[in-house]
């Protein structure tokens, strides 16, 4: 009896990871690189350690996520770090004569708003999103800039950043419980409703979604305010939490949340990826983050190693796309000798 | 923008030139261009000591260092492979490789061989990925990251400097006919670039691929030597100008290309901007390596304009990048519908 479930275990779970070989790929990842690291550093597998870990999650995964949807809609949002930069200033500034919420909605709104815009205009002008977003990349800089009036702006009221890395449940802060929380609502947008199913429509077969009558607009405008949204919350998060913020700062989010995303499982042609993908592969960025950290590396290594982990990843999915190609033409070769030698045969046996 | 303005003075003066305009383009075109050539014309009279020979040759040597990176990067765009995010990041990788090879006491010809070959091989390594198929814009943002740790990882985060009489004077500080020479070297690249893009056969294919890349696949020029080659040549054109700056400076720092370099933001963003200010598509096919130079010398222009009305960074950046959101709405909208769009 006992065998029989445990082989019924075993079988449902290679049917899940036929079923979903990048995800089953990503958590294998996770698993190693968390692995690894656990064995290499007594101090890496412990309490506070994972407490970090989720502390780092809390804007690299809001990054992660957005960059996730961007890629699942068929497009890259470059201006991210530029939005998040902007949202940080604006709240930090704000936070002394406002209070900290009003502040952080303001600059969240503002941020969904660049997004909403950003996305209507792609979408409008029928351009490609990295085109626009490269300028708005340029042109939120020199907002922030001005916004900051070419300063660093700090807070002098430091109970907010306490409040926001209180300890909660041993591992978690108010601030990584609402990054949760975003995660789950936008997994049940992006699985359960109209909208969602759009983005990934309009991401994997462009042609065909407009074609059954998708208005290129809505999906677009959405993504796009997810992702100003994920960047506002997440650069209100930062500014709040170190109580400064600097309006040239930020950019290396880009990078980070593009390796997330990739190691998550999404395809650079769009369609393919979610949400339990972007968690994992920001995570697993984290893992590689923190614990190079408890092995001393300097700063500079990380981003390299980043630069490498997102190369091979890249490597892998052309790789894979140039087998699918090369089995295809393999498989309409067979084909045509298949269907030529019955021909042949034919012909062999009909008297002349 | 460059190229639309004296096309709308060209016109004939009746009435029907703005009815023929407004037919061609919209009204939103028109009026946005006009509003954008009256500010740029009130600006450039009331700035102080603009108009001058001296402002003048500053402007094109402001303009000499992006325009040559700018130059390089078309020839990635034009062939339709978007934009390289990893320009500055080659130049500091560029940068440290030259300075090691100077300071070493090999002289100048053997370090500036040195550093072009390490281009060379960061050009030909992001040109393969791309060229077997992989997004240019997520190669390129990887190999970013790498160059960047490698750069640092071997000048150890450190200024290495050089000493003097170290035979590239010539390149950073001298000059020629009352030029610098760096303004020289910029205008004669800008001149073999065009040349190179118009009449080679090399530089028909680059519009062969960029325009229709099945075309250019049927005929046997494949996208992979394509990648390749561009990518090689962006490098390049960023190792040329590390060399110069780095023979200006007799130093060199991984982050002197980062931000607040020039004007506005970081190096590789302001040259993309060039880039796309000067309305190259980026679909490819379409634009010309001397429109990337005209680009330059404009937003150098804007820029000198704005320093001598007395604005701060902020303000400087926010024009960049309004101008380039700006001429990104104008060329889709004039583009609307035609085959160089999408």
């Amino acid at each position: 009896m006992s065998n029989s479930s445990n082989i019924s275990f075993v079988s449902k779970a290679r049917l899940w990871v036929t079923n979903n070989p990048d995800l089953a790929f990503a958590i294998l990842l996770a698993i190693c690189v968390y692995g690894y690291f656990a064995f290499s550093n007594e101090l890496f597998a412990t309490h506070r350690t994972t407490y970090a870990i989720m502390e780092r999650f809390a804007v690299l995964g809001l990054v992660g996520l957005a960059l996730t949807l961007c890629i699942i809609a068929g497009e890259i949002d470059l201006s991210i770090g530029s939005n998040a930069a902007l949202a940080a200033v604006i709240v930090v500034r704000f936070t002394d004569s406002l209070g900290a919420i009003n502040a952080a909605l303001i600059a969240i709104a503002i941020s969904t708003l660049v997004g909403l815009i950003q996305g209507y205009f792609i979408a409008y002008l029928r351009i490609r999103a990295i085109v626009l977003t490269v300028g708005t990349l340029m042109l939120l800089r020199g907002v922030s800039l001005f916004a900051a009036e070419e300063k660093t702006v700090m807070l002098t009221d430091f109970t907010i950043p306490d409040f926001i890395s209180t300890k909660m449940f041993m591992y978690f802060s108010p601030a990584s419980l609402l990054v949760i929380a975003v995660f789950v609502a936008v997994a049940l947008f992006m699985q359960f409703t109209r909208y969602g199913r759009e983005i990934y429509a309009v991401g994997g077969a462009r042609k065909e979604a407009l074609a059954s009558g998708i208005d290129l607009k809505r999906p677009m405008m959405v993504v796009f305010s997810i992702s100003g949204f994920c960047a506002g919350l997440g650069g209100c998060i930062i500014g709040l939490r170190s109580g400064t913020a600097q309006a040239l700062g930020l950019q290396y989010l880009l990078l980070a949340g593009t390796v997330a995303a990739f190691i998550g499982g999404v395809s650079i042609l769009g369609g393919r990826g979610g949400v339990i993908g972007a968690a994992i592969g920001t995570l697993t960025v984290n893992f590689l983050n923190t614990g190079l950290v408890f092995n001393v590396t300097p700063a500079f290594m990380v981003q390299l190693y980043l630069g490498v982990l997102l190369m091979v990843v890249i490597v892998f999915q052309t790789g894979s796309q140039m087998f699918d190609t090369y089995q295809r033409r393999q498989q309409i070769l067979g084909d045509v000798d298949l269907v030529r030698g019955e021909l042949l045969s034919k012909k062999r046996e009909s008297p002349i | 923008m460059n190229a639309d303005a004296p096309a709308i003075s060209r016109q004939p003066k009746t009435p029907i030139w703005l009815a023929n305009l407004v037919d061609k383009y919209t009204w939103l075109v028109v009026i946005l261009v006009a509003l954008f050539v009256l500010t740029f014309a009130y600006g450039m009279i009331t700035a102080p000591n603009f108009l001058t020979w001296f402002n003048f040759k500053t402007i094109i040597r402001d303009a000499a260092l992006v325009g040559i990176m700018a130059i390089g990067l078309t020839f990635v765009t034009l062939s339709g492979n978007f934009f390289l995010l990893s320009m500055k990041e080659t130049a500091a990788l560029a940068i440290v490789a030259f300075a090691t090879a100077m300071s070493a006491g090999y002289g100048f010809e053997i370090s500036f061989l040195f550093t072009m070959g390490v281009a060379v091989v960061a050009g030909a390594l992001q040109g393969i990925l791309i060229g077997l198929g992989g997004n240019p814009i997520v190669v390129t943002l990887g190999a970013a990251g790498l160059f960047f740790g490698i750069a640092s990882w071997w000048s150890d985060n450190l200024v290495i400097s050089f000493r003097r009489p170290h035979g590239a004077e010539w390149l950073g500080s001298g000059s020629f006919m009352g030029l610098p020479n760096i303004t020289v070297a910029f205008i004669l690249i800008a001149i073999v670039a065009e040349l190179v893009l118009r009449y080679s056969t090399f530089g028909r294919q680059v519009y062969l691929i960029g325009s229709n890349r099945a075309a250019g696949k049927a005929t046997g020029h494949e996208n992979f030597s394509m990648a390749i080659k561009t990518c090689i040549i962006a490098s390049a054109c960023s190792a040329f100008v590390a060399i110069a700056f780095s023979a200006q400076v007799s130093s060199a720092h991984v982050n002197y290309f980062s931000s607040s370099f020039g004007s506005s933001g970081d190096m590789t963003i302001l040259v993309i901007a060039t880039v796309m200010v000067a309305g190259n598509s980026i679909m490819g096919g379409f634009g010309s390596s001397l429109r990337s130079s005209l680009g330059a010398i404009f937003i150098s222009t804007v820029d000198n304009m704005m320093v001598l009305h007395g604005f701060n960074s902020g303000p400087r950046v926010l024009a960049v990048g309004l101008m380039i959101v700006f001429s990104i709405i104008v060329f889709a909208l004039v583009r609307r519908g035609s085959r160089v769009q999408e």
